[in-house]
């Protein structure tokens, strides 16, 4: 028989109060391995455990003992932090405990404990508020560190340093590795989560000097980049530029080009403003430096990749043109958008020339927009912007003749709008500022107002420029609605992420006193833009705002919290949205904050489909719409499934904004995506067709079915939508464009804006010269996994006929009833019968439609009517195709390869479109001349030669798009613009023939001007078309119009 | 009442089973078991994959009516199907089960085609799957006397493995495979060895906020406590824990029940009167679970007893209750009628299946209530009463004993009254008046419960997923059918416009 197990610890808890300390040490020494059994009993004596412990009169190691005891008692009870305490007063006990068996979950949970503890302490002592740290806690954690370090765990000490503010640490782990991933990682750690601004800068600035000089091809390029930027520090940088020269010019450029992709105009000019003279030999180089840092170089060069590969399908715009009602204000707005889109920076404004009858029927604000379009078409082109908005622009001496006529002053405003698109985001200290504080001033109507402060926003963002800002205030205050709405987003543009007090207050006041919503909602969205990216700062903004009573307030309150946090997926502030969204009283403001949380989230596009699934079924509409548009903002350019599968099924809701909304994000969302990485491709397109062309659909969703065409091929196909750079920063113009874009709702020409989150996705290699060889790198993927959508095909013969007879208007309807009951009066029922027939035809209809389309998806190449764009693409001028025909453009290459063997990889040339997904497969081959300077991508995909081999064997399952959807999920920045490495800088440099580029002479362009109107199917003339064309044929021509509709 | 507890599962699936049945009927062919065992396998990986507990909870519902129809053949065929390849997992799964009778086998053969169809799946089963088929091994070992140490070592097996794993996905399971673990102990009668190991486990259970295994535990822990009396202990434990508010019905009934006992034997009885009521109201349908049913209302009877009240008469009605109450309604009788005489009597005749339900003791500390039930009734009739009386009327020795009694009683506030020692007499006060302050405070109580329920369940409640997009759909057809008549309309004026042409 087994001895009865003891049931009670009764006995020994008696001895603890026995008088004698050997008996109260005895007790405790007998009651620690009881305790696990008999905790419930043994805490009833907690005190005395307690007390024994303060006791003076017994030896040090029976206090431990108690205190091991308490401490062991409070980790049973639950109470965490009493453990902790006791744990620390036990000492040597504790630490023989943490051999112990059968404890480690005790030592686990305390040692957890201690970190929180001192984390906690040390965030605090900061704030130079905390006495000491308890030596013993200290101990314990620089044991952690220790013991992380020796196990190789160095990811966790770094985190764990970070947050207690350890940075000695990091120092010290560093030195032990000399691993700069740890910096990187370090960085990242610091940027992606929440930590304070102060703290933050606090770390970067300690850790950019740990970072290793810099070197060809060092791994850190994108981290340093991404540092720079977020620090915007003149005097860090300006050593680091200039510590490049001369040996590393090449990387001195690349930095340059990296630094004006993300960074602030205020800090790109202080750097140009402290680069030194240089001698001799390296002034040119700092000349060339300081002509990147302008941004006008990367500008130019993205214009002319978007020029060269422009794809976009004329075929479309006709279509759609065709089917909306040009005497509708709203479809012209939509028609003029989503050409806009298609064409924004590509410089062809074909399409306008060519409809120049359909442009005269804008009328008033529709007016407005055309004339503005131009700007998103010509983004960047500011060269020529002047000339070519010339016409419209408001003339010196006109100003006092039009305030008496009516007629110019919707293309006058929308002009100089355009021009501020033009000039979007590098217009500030240069001459079109000026110019446009000089027209805003001299304006004495609203509409011109409206336009010279809204170009004036967009073009000075970010500029801080004081001039500006009192220039437009003058405005704001005159009350006039259309002007002040304006002035207040100008404002928010131009004081871009200062969160300037005084201006907010100013702002703040003004919002509360005046009679306009109009107003209001400008500044609103302007006081939003005024704290961008201030986190904390703009907390007590956001809490005013949001309690305000004036919903359009609350409003600004939402966008205000979404800006400031923008990026950072800050919880707290995610829970307010959420809380706002499904409480507020205004439907405004909940659509609003559901939108916003799109600007938080979008760098982790993957959870926005799961916190908005809930609110897209919700019962109120503008829950829903808000829903939408959130996922089309965070997830664009992802091509998300999960995103897809939300929005889909909204594109049939019963309330047409939210259908708007839900066509519009699918564009966004598939931007740039390719029939083969995404199934839905083809069906969403075909939708976007069906929704256009259906008259008895509401117009919002007509509207929002063109803007989602637009968006969905916007730049000529050539584009991402895409809120974070390269370097992996938030882009600022992107975020702006993209909540500019949003006040769509309310007025229509700030679409325009959506052009500003438009992010060119090309490789572009520059040479020493910043002049652009002509080479070739590797896409490791199937060709067909990154091509360009097919072109929409023009009706064949046979196909127009059978259309013909199935033609949907009632027109032809009825006609063809007229025969057959004529033919048919004898016999009802056969005309019956036919009548059934016809139905069934009709209803036929739009299924041959779609299976047309997939036909062109399938590539059954050869066909007849594909071929001359293939034959006049590889007629494309190019001196190299005579030589070679290797460097054809990608679609020509994959025309002809027959379907079933198709390769595992392209080879694609300088100047090619190469979507974010696309970036990871990208390789340098090594027999290649030129290498760039830096990484490709910031992340390599080892598992893409795998991929490749995969597509080879022919296995088409799912699994590659699903592993595409995930790379792109947090897709790696780099690609842009780089520079290369000569391997062989002895032979002759075969450039591309570019005028923008090489700044060589007109005169070296061969090519003639291509005809400026030929047949709608083909888009060749816009890929030869040089930049010189929009001045030779002067786009005067579609004025006339307006002139003939004023009167 | 060991029976109880096991009864309580069956309790909780009524619902599934309703669920099954309307399948069932559904598909007019009922699945095999085997398909049973592999549809539920494929939701608790949906459960897996998609972070919803919910699902696993459905097939943990099911098990009991599954329990009915397996066999250890069809848990072998299970086995084979799932794991298509010869893994260790199946090695290990299979070595618990009894080797496979040739004749059996082959016959199984003939209906194994069918399943085999479905294509194998790709990658190896979640450990969420092994622990489920373990999970069905291990009730099948538990029900056959036979294999009771079988079950307790392969217990004991899978409990290390979950705790090796550390999955959340897991503690639904878990919670079940605890409970077998210590229904195989308490089968083998060895209940106090496995205390400390559940000890340890309910420390890991809260440390890790796993809900579900926190409530097992801490009910096993309980009943292991009071399987040997230790009514100090597990008052300790409870009065140092917090049971898990997340915790399922059953769980919380159970827990209501222990904590019933103890109040009951701490003499709390007001308190435990409170628990026992919460744990008949939380527990399953008295048809499903009628062992825990008779097991709380004997406990429950009697506290009501001690409280001084009496029981009503419709409660020893109930079909359930009936036959296994017999004994605790005479107990009443005698107690409503408060003669000690008939109460002592039936005392004795039931004395045995008192100490098996372990109410005895409790029911020996009614005597006092006997009487007190006794003086309350005379204390309802009478104004005024000579102690004499009281004496005849109660069977009492003397009259010094009733005053004794009737002083106490008053002190207890079980009547309103005063004894006039002088001239030997009780006078009883006025009786209370029926609406006290006292009376809506108990009514507001019982709106604050079902307030409080009502919220839970509002709660509990979820939306069936992509009801949305049939909702959707059904919009889009009505609005198809509006822009058909739009378009008829038109048809129609222009047909119209073409008649009148015509003629």
């Amino acid at each position: 028989m087994v001895p009865r197990p003891q049931t009670s610890a009764a006995g020994v808890l008696a001895l603890l109060s026995e008088p004698e300390p050997l008996l109260k040490q005895h007790a405790l020494k007998a009651l620690n391995p009881l305790v696990p059994q008999f905790w419930a009993e043994i805490s009833e004596h907690i005190t005395v455990i307690e007390s024994l412990y303060e006791s003076d009169d017994l030896p040090t190691e029976t206090r431990d003992s108690a205190a091991l005891l308490a401490s062991k008692i409070y980790y049973f009870l639950g109470e965490y932090d009493e453990a902790l305490s006791f744990a620390l007063g036990a000492g040597s006990a504790f630490q023989a405990e943490t051999r112990a068996p059968g404890a480690e979950e005790y030592i686990e949970t305390i040692v957890s404990k201690a970190i929180d503890r001192y984390v906690e302490l040390r965030s605090d002592e900061t704030s130079k508020s905390q006495t000491k740290i308890d030596s013993r806690l200290q101990n314990i954690i620089e044991g952690i560190f220790v013991r992380c370090i020796e196990d190789g765990e160095h990811k966790q000490a770094i985190g764990i340093a970070l947050e207690s503010h350890r940075l000695d640490l990091i120092n010290h782990i560093y030195e032990l590795t000399r691993d700069v991933s740890l910096l990187s990682y370090a960085m990242e750690a610091v940027l992606d989560t929440n930590f304070s601004l102060s703290y933050r800068d606090q770390v970067l600035h300690f850790l950019y000097p740990l970072f290793p000089p810099l070197a060809a091809n060092s791994s850190h390029v994108h981290a340093l980049t991404r540092l720079l930027v977020t620090l915007s520090s003149v005097t860090l940088t300006v050593p680091l530029l200039t510590s490049l020269i001369p040996h590393e010019m090449l990387l001195a450029y690349q930095l340059a080009f990296d630094l004006t992709e993300g960074g602030a105009q205020d800090f790109l000019e202080g750097i140009r403003n402290e680069l030194p003279e240089g001698d001799y030999t390296t002034q040119p180089i700092y000349d060339k430096l300081r002509q990147i840092l302008t941004g006008q170089v990367s500008v130019k060069l993205y214009l002319e990749f978007l020029k060269r590969n422009n794809k976009v399908d004329m075929l479309i715009l006709k279509n759609t043109k065709d089917a909306l009602e040009a005497r509708s204000s709203i479809y012209h707005t939509a028609l003029t958008l989503q050409n806009a889109f298609m064409h924004s920076g590509t410089t062809s404004d074909v399409f306008l020339r060519e409809n120049l009858e359909w442009l005269g029927k804008a009328s008033n604000w529709s007016k407005f927009s055309a004339t503005a379009a131009l700007g998103v078409i010509h983004k960047g082109h500011f060269e020529e912007g002047m000339n070519i908005l010339g016409p419209y622009l408001p003339s010196d001496a006109a100003a006092a003749q039009a305030s008496a006529m009516t007629g110019p002053q919707y293309s006058e405003g929308g002009s100089l709008y355009a021009l501020g698109l033009v000039n979007a985001g590098c217009g500030s200290g240069r001459g079109v500022e000026g110019y446009l504080r000089e027209k805003l001033r001299a304006a004495t109507n609203e509409v011109v107002q409206h336009g010279a402060a809204l170009g004036l926003g967009v073009a000075g963002m970010g500029g801080k420029n004081m001039d500006a800002y009192e220039d437009l205030k003058q405005t704001l205050y005159t009350d006039s609605a259309v002007a002040g709405e304006a002035a207040g987003y100008g404002i928010g543009l131009i004081m871009l992420g200062t969160a300037d007090a005084h201006v907010a207050d100013e702002m703040l006041a003004y919002a509360r006193e005046t009679q306009h919503e109009k107003i209001i909602r400008g500044l609103a969205v302007g006081l939003a833009f005024l704290y961008y990216g201030r986190q904390e700062e703009a907390d007590s903004t956001i809490k005013l705002l949001l309690a305000e009573k004036d919903p359009i307030l609350r409003y600004g309150g939402v966008y205000t919290l979404a800006l400031a946090y923008a990026g950072s997926s800050n919880n707290a502030a995610i829970r307010k949205l959420l809380h706002v969204a499904v409480s507020d009283t205004s439907d405004d403001v909940r659509r609003a904050a559901v939108t916003s949380l799109a600007f938080l989230l979008y760098k982790n596009p993957g959870q926005v489909p799961r916190i908005v699934q809930l609110l897209s079924e919700s019962y109120n509409p503008h829950v829903r719409c808000g829903a939408t548009l959130a996922l089309g903002i965070a997830c664009a350019g992802t091509g998300l499934q999960d995103a897809v599968e939300i929005l889909e099924p909204m594109t049939k809701d019963p309330v047409d904004f939210v259908r708007q909304g839900a066509l519009v994000s699918l564009g966004m969302v598939l931007v740039q995506q390719s029939e083969v990485s995404t199934p839905s491709m083809s069906s969403t397109r075909s939708l976007y067709a069906k929704i256009v062309s259906d008259k008895h659909e509401d117009p919002m969703a007509r509207f929002g079915a063109a803007l989602g065409q637009g968006l969905i091929d916007a730049g000529g196909r050539n584009v991402t939508i895409s809120l974070q750079s390269r370097a992996g920063s938030r882009n600022t113009s992107a975020i702006v464009g993209m909540v500019l874009f949003c006040q769509f709702w309310y007025w229509y020409p700030l679409a325009h804006c959506a052009c500003l989150a438009f992010e060119p996705t090309a490789i572009i290699g520059l040479n020493a010269d910043l002049k652009a060889p002509k080479f070739e790198f590797v896409s490791n993927a199937k060709p067909s996994l990154f091509a360009y959508p097919p072109p929409t095909k023009p009706p064949t013969k046979e196909s127009a006929i059978k259309v013909a007879t199935a033609v949907l208007s009632t027109t032809a309807k009825a006609k063809a009833r007229e025969k057959t009951k004529e033919k048919e009066k004898a016999a009802a029922e056969n005309g019956d019968l036919m009548e059934m027939d016809e139905k069934s035809d009709v209803k036929k209809e739009p299924k041959t439609d779609i299976d047309m389309k997939d036909e062109g998806s399938t590539l059954a190449a050869a066909h007849g009517d594909v071929s001359p764009i293939n034959g006049s693409l590889s007629n494309l001028p190019d001196p190299a195709d005579s030589a070679t025909a290797k460097p054809e453009p990608a679609k020509a290459v994959e025309v002809k390869k027959p379907r079933k063997t198709e390769p595992a990889f392209e080879k694609l040339p300088n100047f090619s479109r190469v979507t974010p997904a696309q970036l990871a497969h990208v390789v340098f081959p090594p027999d290649c001349r030129y290498h760039p300077i830096r990484p490709v991508s910031t992340r390599s995909a080892p598992a893409s030669s795998a991929k490749g081999k995969a597509a080879v064997n022919g296995i088409r399952s799912v699994a590659p798009a699903a592993a595409l959807g995930l790379a792109s999920e947090r897709y790696a920045g780099g690609g842009g613009i780089l520079l290369l490495i000569d391997r062989h800088p002895e032979e002759p440099v075969e450039l591309m023939e570019s005028e923008l580029v090489s700044e060589a002479p007109v005169a070296t362009i061969e090519e003639t001007p291509a005809p400026a109107v030929s047949s709608v199917s083909s888009t060749a003339p816009h890929i030869a078309l040089d930049e010189n064309a929009p001045e030779a044929d002067p786009p005067e021509s579609f004025e006339y119009p307006f002139d003939d509709d004023k009167d | 009442m060991p029976e109880a507890d096991v009864e309580m599962k069956p309790a909780a699936d009524d619902k599934a089973a309703e669920e099954k049945a309307s399948e069932e009927s559904k598909e007019t062919v009922p699945p095999t078991p085997v398909e049973e065992i592999k549809a539920s396998i494929a939701l608790i990986e949906r459960a897996v994959t998609t972070l919803e507990p919910r699902f696993t909870h459905r097939v943990l519902r099911s098990l009991t009516s599954l329990k009915r129809k397996i066999d250890f053949s069809v848990l072998r065929d299970a086995v084979n199907d799932v794991y298509s390849k010869d893994t260790l997992v199946k090695e290990s799964l299979l070595a618990w089960l009894p080797p496979a009778p040739a004749v059996e086998a082959s016959m199984e053969i003939d209906q194994a085609p069918l399943p085999q169809k479905t294509p194998p799946p790709q990658s190896d089963p979640l450990p969420e799957a092994e622990v489920y088929l373990r999970l069905l091994i291990l009730t099948l070992l538990l029900s056959s006397p036979d294999t009771h140490a079988k079950s307790m070592e392969m217990a004991h097996e899978t409990v290390e493995k979950i705790q090796a794993w550390n999955r959340r996905s897991l503690d639904p399971l878990a919670a079940r495979v605890w409970f077998a673990l210590g229904r195989a102990y308490e089968l083998g009668g060895e209940l106090a060895d496995v205390r400390p190991l559940f000890l340890s486990a309910q420390r890991t259970a809260s440390l890790r906020r796993d809900d579900e295994c926190q409530a097992v535990l801490i009910n096993l822990l309980l009943r292991n406590y009071l399987h040997y009396n230790l009514y100090d202990q597990a008052d300790k434990l409870v009065s140092k824990t917090t049971f898990p508010t997340s915790a399922g019905n059953p769980q919380l009934a159970r827990y209501h029940y222990y904590l019933g006992r103890i109040k009951a034997v701490q003499l709390n009885y007001t308190a435990a009167h409170t628990n026992l009521q919460q744990a008949i109201r939380r527990a399953p349908p008295a048809k499903t679970a009628p062992g825990f049913f008779q097991a709380v209302h004997k406990y429950f009877i009697v506290v009501e007893l001690l409280m001084g009240e009496i029981p009503e008469r419709s409660l020893f009605r109930h079909p359930v209750l009936e036959k296994a109450l017999t004994g605790y309604f005479e107990i009443v009788k005698a107690v409503r009628t408060g003669s000690l005489t008939q109460f002592q009597s039936t005392l004795s005749t039931y004395a045995g299946q008192f100490s098996v339900d372990r109410t005895y003791t409790l029911i020996v500390r009614l005597r006092q209530n006997v009487i007190k039930t006794g003086v309350r009734r005379l204390s309802l009739s009478y104004s005024r009463i000579s102690l004499r009386d009281i004496c005849v009327k109660l069977h009492l020795d003397s009259e010094e004993d009733a005053e004794y009694i009737v002083g106490k009683a008053i002190r207890d506030g079980v009547m309103e009254g005063k004894v006039v020692h002088e001239k030997g007499w009780m006078e009883c006060g006025s009786g209370k008046n029926a609406y006290g302050p006292e009376v809506s405070e108990v009514f507001g109580r019982r709106i604050g419960y079902c307030l409080e329920l009502h919220n839970e369940s509002v709660k509990a409640m979820r939306y069936p997923l992509n009801a949305h997009r049939k909702e959707l759909a059904a919009a889009e057809g009505a609005r198809e059918r509006e822009k058909e008549l739009a378009k008829e309309i038109q048809d129609g004026e222009l047909d119209d416009d073409d008649g009148l042409g015509d003629f």
